[in-house]
């Protein structure tokens, strides 16, 4: 089955954000007929986990790098992350409480819920040359 | 992301780009200012959003708080389908009102 690969490594800073998504986005146009909803899912569990990476997981260290990998095939969009910071294990948070009133609300939390409902898997490995956290959305 | 300012009876602050945790803090300080300067009433137009991460709710929760404590209220009004579905993933439909149109979210305000 063809498949498409595309990586892009950048510096981990929050400037980094909007060109992580649009290397997704542009490998994605590869590939006639994904929906936009599932790029949109994808694009967002990315920027959660990205986001992360840029204000935790290097969080006191000198700003390091990700590497950001596409694979785009006929059956699943898969984005693997790397960094070199801190370990930081994606843990899947509570679903927020829709009910809950204005002041009540907490905003944080929600984008480790992003990316646990936006994508179909999620593997983590961390060992001492590094992280990596593998997203897997299914077509 | 830009932002555009429209004065009116209701004043409408239009967002176009994509709020995430780089854009969101802009956002914020924006919508702040706004309501701070005595128009705690204010419909926020998503319209041109492509793109919204968690950081965008939070600053929508800010504001919202921020507008009532003001005695007005921060409505949201035509957001795509994909920003849509997070705020409702978020549960955010039961604590911002959200409209299809500028219209329908101006008109609320009666």
């Amino acid at each position: 089955m063809a498949e498409t690969q595309r990586q892009i490594t950048l510096p981990a800073e929050l400037e980094a954000l909007p060109l992580f998504r649009e290397h997704i986005k542009n490998a994605c146009q590869d590939k006639a007929g994904l929906d936009a909803q599932s790029i949109y899912d994808v694009l967002l569990a990315v920027d959660e986990i990205c986001t992360n990476i840029i204000t935790h997981g290097y969080a006191g260290m000198d700003p390091g790098s990700i590497i950001l990998n596409v694979e785009v095939s006929a059956q699943a969009l898969i984005v693997t992350i790397s960094d070199f910071g801190h370990a930081f294990e994606p843990v899947e948070p509570p679903t927020p409480n829709a009910n809950a009133s204005l002041e009540e609300r907490e905003a944080g939390g929600l984008g480790l819920f992003f990316v646990f409902s936006s994508v179909d898997e999620i593997n983590y490995e961390s060992s001492p040359v590094g992280n990596t956290t593998r997203l897997i959305k299914n077509l | 992301m830009e932002i555009s300012i429209t004065k009116g009876t209701v004043d409408i602050i239009s967002v176009n780009g994509s709020v995430d945790a780089l854009t969101s803090p802009e956002l914020v300080k924006v919508l702040n200012d706004h309501i701070h300067n005595g128009h705690p009433n204010i419909v926020v137009d998503f319209e041109k959003v492509e793109f919204m991460s968690s950081a965008g709710l939070r600053a929508i929760l800010a504001s919202v708080k921020e507008a009532r404590t003001a005695g007005g209220d921060f409505r949201l009004a035509a957001p795509q389908p994909s920003i849509e579905k997070v705020l409702k993933m978020a549960g955010f439909h039961n604590i911002v009102k959200i409209y299809p149109t500028v219209s329908e979210a101006i008109a609320s305000f009666g």
